[in-house]
């Protein structure tokens, strides 16, 4: 390894350019071989998808606007879901990821309770693919069977794979070489995801600046996520189109 | 034979006769019931083993209700075996007279609830199969310990203390009983009394033993007995994330609230024996007189506790918390649950157990202390699924449960699981304590006060310890 | 060693021996007791004049009177949790509560003037329920503007009632005794307080269910009163604290001063009073045990808060942890701790201890210092919190150490002084062991011998 640096992955995820096309659900879905959701699951409201697109309506008729925030799991510095599972299965990394160990789970499912974003998922029945798209399933990443717990796991297979292949090469990781499924699926890019730690990286940068755009989810609760959001942009906010522009620059 | 001595006493021949009458012989109906308990039961483990190879899927839990009946079935039973620490430890060390038929039902009560409670977290966990790694404190897989600063690991160790101290305490309660038993049976039932009585002769030291360790008992047994359901309710209220949850109040409120629904089934229990075992002489009109009126203070005082708990939850003004509330009282069909709760735990009972005919007319005691366990099963239900079911201000990840047939039946199961293990019980070992009645019969007397006749109890007096 | 207790420290039987032995420290009254009276009047006095110059001074400023709220919450919890000893026995037919009951009545009526006093000017100083033009957070929710004031006031008054309406009717019969035989204002007093009471069955049974009555409401009221006042002045005054166990552990820490109140009041009857018979061995180990039960209570009660609080690690939670624990309180805190809980477990977990006479006075001085710690760990925080930042969601600045200044001292002095005063002019009239209870307790209770063992026989007529 050249450096022996701690990383700390992160996202930025600009709710202003995020269209709720879902495409981040599907290459989610797809990467992280995540069961399949037919209408018995959405009817039982067991559907799993590990990052979801939340839609909300702002304004009054005729003036409606559909707003979208993608929630998928923060990867909280100081996550409610971690102290309370009995088996450590769900710990916190020293890459700054929550990492849920599979085969380590019980399927107690406090961690689920403790998790103010619902973002945690449970395998209530055996995971079945029909014959022909088992082989479309990701050789990377395993398959949970009935009683675990899943959630985001910011595509650790991929940061894997990465790190793995810069530390054969002996280099450094460049900013935007590991990219999420959902980071590479986004038809705005509105998902940044890379190293906060690295001050140079985009994410690092976003999430620093100054912009009053910037938000977390749930504040009050404390628990210190790594997932930053930037607001949708008022446009009555910007005398021209030039400030405007300044203000959503990269 | 005789019934009673010269001096108006039940004679110990009689008492002996009577309450053995469930375990050297037995009642007609116990073999029919315990068949039928037993068909339950299996039946029950035959939906488990289902449950175990197909999924959690059998439920009707879904996200974000990841916890339903079982867990409230979990934390009613836990809260049921409270009943045998606050009858037999406290009755005991403030010496109530009125303790003492009840004593050994409400411990066994205790450890059979607590037995059945400790399945529930295995009923209720995805993989039952492994929790192998979480039930047993040590580092037996890869090296990783349980984790303790989780509530569900201080559960099991929790129940389980307080599951060994009861076990024990039954024990020692029960020895100068096993003699008895010895002394009547033969062969292998014999032998096996023999081995468990520890040599009893009732010599004086082996009395004051006997009785020194059952107060030494009560009093280590207390602070468990605080300690357990408060750890069950901190499974709730260290979570900040769930409305209603992260209440400072749910210790005591739990605790005070198993004190109601254990007595409460000690009631029913009592009455229960008393009609199954016709022990009309030992389980009187004055027991349940007494036990009314522990249960209205404690209901009284549970009630305190459930309205500080509503008033602090609405307290905060938080748009999440008041949608919480106002789902859990006023929508359909949580607001009908919530007026039976309320009905079911005070409104109905206690204002009955008021007045002395109440108290003193056992089927009365006997409905309306079912009544309180219904209000104090759905009491928990309304604590766990609705803040489950609104968590969180994201209104996309709002569900509604309904159980499925599957946990209603597991529910019945533990009911049946529990009442033939105390039916099992009965029949080898007896349900009154037979030495604690005769005891009470030879401190009891009666004198004369100015014109009245006044019966009276004999109080042993502590020696000074020598050292 | 011989079998102590009963039959060295029995009350006579006798009732005309026991009527005079029990009267006979309402009139006998040294000297010294006349100096400490003294001395007590001038320090009440000087803590009225405490209170005035505090108003005085920092009227205005609700961040200097932390310690003035903490001493009402003190002496009003303390005081009032006293007649909890005698009701909680009465309630479950305990006899052993006999000898006591009457100076845990006196303890309750004793700080009523006291309670007043220090609430007039607390409710000047109190922030109103309206703060630039928005409510704040309060269990008052959309009623009127004047309601803590009204209901806390009320709420006093009530228990102040309530107090002495308990012990009116359980000092009844020992007001027609000093009717019968007492002489000069005693002898008014008895014959105005105690109506026709002659001992007649029906009028025994009608003083039970008074006493009854007047105990239950009594609880109820006393449950009230700290339920509203701990709110309103403390837990409403930081934003963002919500604490549903507050006002019980509040309450509790009541009963724990209380109890210890009574174990003072008995060990000082029992010795300068020389009333061995009657406050015997029996008295002091069970209100030992209530002492010890006491502590347990409270630390069970404050780590139900603490580890919810710890454990969530929310913005508020951490705002608690930091501003009552970790922040300006953190060495009331240790010594709250010690005191309330630590010493007095450690003290009174050993049968010696508790199975002596000694050995419960001490537990009960370091618990009620230690309640008045607590009290003081959290009204003067509170109270410190500035004011403007009531509407925010979370306290986010953490207010400095207050240290008490002159005016504080004065107060806290002087109000205990005055209500120790209250309790030696009260035991100028009433009997404080109660005459008809240790009359009536002879009746039931005698030390026999059966067959080897030494005992007691009780009668259970009820």
């Amino acid at each position: 390894m050249v450096t022996e640096e701690k990383r700390s992955w992160g996202m930025v995820i600009d709710t202003d350019k995020c269209n709720g096309c879902s495409g981040c659900v599907t290459a989610c879905q797809v990467e992280n071989n995540i069961p399949l959701n037919d209408q018995n699951k959405f009817e039982r409201g067991r559907a799993m998808s590990w990052i979801r697109i939340e839609r909300y309506w702002e304004g009054e008729f005729p003036d409606v606007k559909a707003r979208f925030i993608p929630v998928l799991c923060q990867h909280c510095a100081n996550a409610p879901c971690e102290p309370v599972c009995p088996v450590y299965a769900t710990y916190h990394n020293d890459e700054g990821l929550n990492v849920q160990v599979y085969n380590r789970c019980v399927g107690t499912r406090y961690c689920a309770n403790g998790c103010p974003y619902t973002v945690r998922f449970f395998n209530y029945w055996e995971p079945v693919w029909p014959e022909d798209l088992r082989n479309h399933l990701n050789p990377d990443v395993t398959i949970r069977s009935r009683g675990i717990m899943e959630k985001c796991s910011f595509c650790v297979q991929r940061i894997k794979r990465g790190s793995r292949k810069a530390k054969e090469e002996n280099r450094e990781l460049q900013d935007g070489e590991i990219k999420t499924a959902c980071q590479e699926a986004c038809s705005t890019n509105a998902i940044v995801f890379g190293d906060l730690n690295n001050p140079n990286s985009e994410v690092s940068k976003l999430s620093k600046s100054e912009s009053d755009r910037k938000y977390t989810l749930m504040p009050q609760l404390n628990t210190d996520p790594n997932v930053v959001y930037l607001a949708t942009i008022d446009p009555l906010k910007y005398k021209d189109l030039g400030e405007k522009a300044k203000s959503n620059d990269h | 034979m005789q019934q009673r001595d010269n001096q108006n006493r039940l004679s110990q021949k009689y008492t002996n006769s009577v309450l053995l009458n469930g375990t050297l012989s037995t009642p007609r109906w116990w073999y029919p019931l315990v068949s039928v308990l037993l068909f339950f039961v299996v039946i029950g483990f035959i939906l488990f083993g289902i449950q175990i190879k197909y999924g959690l899927g059998v439920t009707g839990l879904n996200r974000p209700v990841y916890w339903g009946l079982y867990i409230t079935t979990f934390v009613f039973w836990v809260g049921i075996s409270h009943a045998g620490i606050m009858i037999s430890a406290i009755l005991r060390i403030t010496q109530a007279e009125w303790r003492r038929p009840v004593t050994r039902a409400a411990e066994i009560l205790t450890i059979f609830s607590l037995a059945t409670a400790l399945v529930f977290p295995l009923i209720h966990a995805g993989r039952t199969w492994r929790i192998v790694y979480w039930l047993i404190p040590y580092d037996a897989a890869r090296g990783i310990w349980p984790n303790i600063r989780s509530p569900l690991f201080m559960d099991p160790i929790a129940i389980s203390t307080y599951l060994t101290g009861s076990t024990l305490f039954l024990f020692v309660a029960l020895i100068p009983d096993l003699a008895v038993l010895r002394d009547r049976t033969t062969g292998f039932r014999k032998g096996f009394y023999t081995i468990l009585a520890l040599g009893w002769t009732g010599n004086p030291r082996q009395w004051k033993m006997q009785v020194v360790g059952g107060i030494l008992l009560s009093a280590l047994m207390l602070p468990i007995f605080v300690s357990v359901h408060s750890i069950v309710s901190w499974d709730f209220a260290v979570t900040t994330a769930v409305e209603g949850w992260h209440s400072t109040i749910f210790a005591p409120y739990f605790v005070i609230g198993a004190v109601h629904s254990g007595v409460s089934a000690v009631v029913t229990m009592m009455a229960l024996m008393r009609w199954g075992w016709g022990w009309n002489d030992f389980i009187r009109p004055e027991h349940f007189d007494a036990l009314a009126r522990l249960l209205t203070v404690v209901a009284t005082a549970w009630l305190g506790f459930t309205f500080l708990e509503l008033l602090f939850a609405v307290y905060g003004l938080d748009a999440p918390e008041i949608a919480l509330r106002e789902m859990q009282i006023f929508q359909y069909p949580w607001n009908m649950l919530f007026l039976i709760f309320l009905l079911t735990g005070y409104i109905l009972p206690v204002p009955m157990w008021l007045f002395k005919r109440v108290r003193t007319n056992i089927a009365l005691m006997f409905w309306s202390s079912i009544l309180v366990n219904i209000g104090m099963w759905l009491e928990r239900f309304l604590i766990i699924v609705p803040g489950l079911a609104r968590k969180s201000p994201f209104v996309f990840t709002w569900e509604a449960y309904t159980p499925s047939w599957f946990e209603w039946y597991i529910l019945f199961w533990s009911f049946c699981w529990v009442t033939l293990l105390m039916l099992l019980f009965s029949r080898v070992f007896p349900l009154v304590p037979l030495f604690e009645q005769k005891e009470s019969e030879v401190f009891s007397d009666s004198i004369k006060i100015g014109r009245a006749t006044v019966p009276t109890i004999f109080r042993e007096e502590e020696e000074e310890e020598e050292d | 060693m011989t079998i102590k207790g009963h039959h060295k420290e029995w009350p006579p039987s006798d009732p005309k021996i026991v009527k005079d032995e029990l009267f006979s420290s309402t009139i006998k009254g040294s000297s010294t007791l006349k100096l400490i009276s003294k001395i007590l009047g001038l320090l009440s006095i000087l803590g009225l004049v405490g209170l005035i110059g505090k108003f005085l001074i920092d009227g205005g400023d609700q961040t200097q009177w932390g310690y003035v709220a903490a001493t009402l919450a003190f002496i009003f919890s303390v005081t009032g949790g006293a007649p909890l000893v005698a009701i909680a026995p009465f309630i479950a037919k305990a006899n052993w509560a006999r000898p006591i009951s009457r100076m845990a009545h006196v303890i309750g009526a004793s700080a009523i003037v006291v309670n007043i006093i220090i609430m007039i000017p607390l409710l000047w100083v109190l922030p109103p329920l309206v703060v630039e033009g928005a409510r704040r957070r309060s269990i008052w929710f959309e009623a009127p503007v004047y309601s803590p004031h009204f209901w806390d006031t009320l709420s006093l008054i009530m228990l102040a009632i309530a107090g002495l309406g308990l012990l009116y009717v359980s000092a009844l019969p020992d007001f027609a005794i000093m009717r019968d035989n007492s002489q000069g204002f005693r002898k008014k007093i008895g014959n105005f307080l105690a109506g026709g009471f002659v001992g007649s069955t029906v009028q025994w049974s009608t003083l039970r269910m008074r006493v009854g009555v007047m105990s239950t409401l009594y609880f109820f009221i006393y449950i009230f009163v700290h339920v509203v006042i701990s709110i309103d002045f403390s837990l409403s005054m930081v934003p963002g604290w919500r604490d549903a166990i507050y006002p019980m552990a509040h309450a509790m820490g009541g009963i724990q001063g209380g109890v210890a109140l009574v174990i003072i009041l008995a060990w000082i009857m029992r010795k300068y009073g020389k009333y061995e018979n009657y406050l015997n061995i029996n008295v002091f180990w069970a209100l030992g045990r209530l002492m010890f039960a006491t502590s347990l209570m409270w630390i069970y009660f404050f780590y139900s808060a603490f580890i919810v609080f710890w454990y969530g690690k929310s913005m508020s939670d951490n705002a608690w942890l930091d501003l009552l624990i970790r922040g300006p309180m953190v060495y009331v805190f240790i010594l709250g701790m010690l005191f309330s809980f630590i010493f007095p477990w450690w003290w009174l977990i050993w049968n010696k201890v508790r199975n002596s006479i000694n050995g419960p006075v001490i537990g009960a001085f370091i618990a009620l210092t230690g309640v008045f710690f607590e009290r003081i760990r959290v009204y003067v925080p509170a109270w410190s919190v500035d004011p403007k930042l009531i509407h925010d969601k979370w306290l986010t600045v953490i207010p400095e150490t207050l240290y008490p200044d002159i005016w504080d001292i004065l107060l806290i002095l002087g109000s205990i002084s005055f209500v120790v005063l209250t309790v030696i002019f009260i035991s100028r009239i009433i009997p404080f062991i109660g005459v008809w209870e240790v009359q009536q307790f002879n009746l039931l209770a005698k030390p026999i011998k059966y067959i080897k063992a030494h005992g007691i026989r009780v009668a259970k007529p009820d």
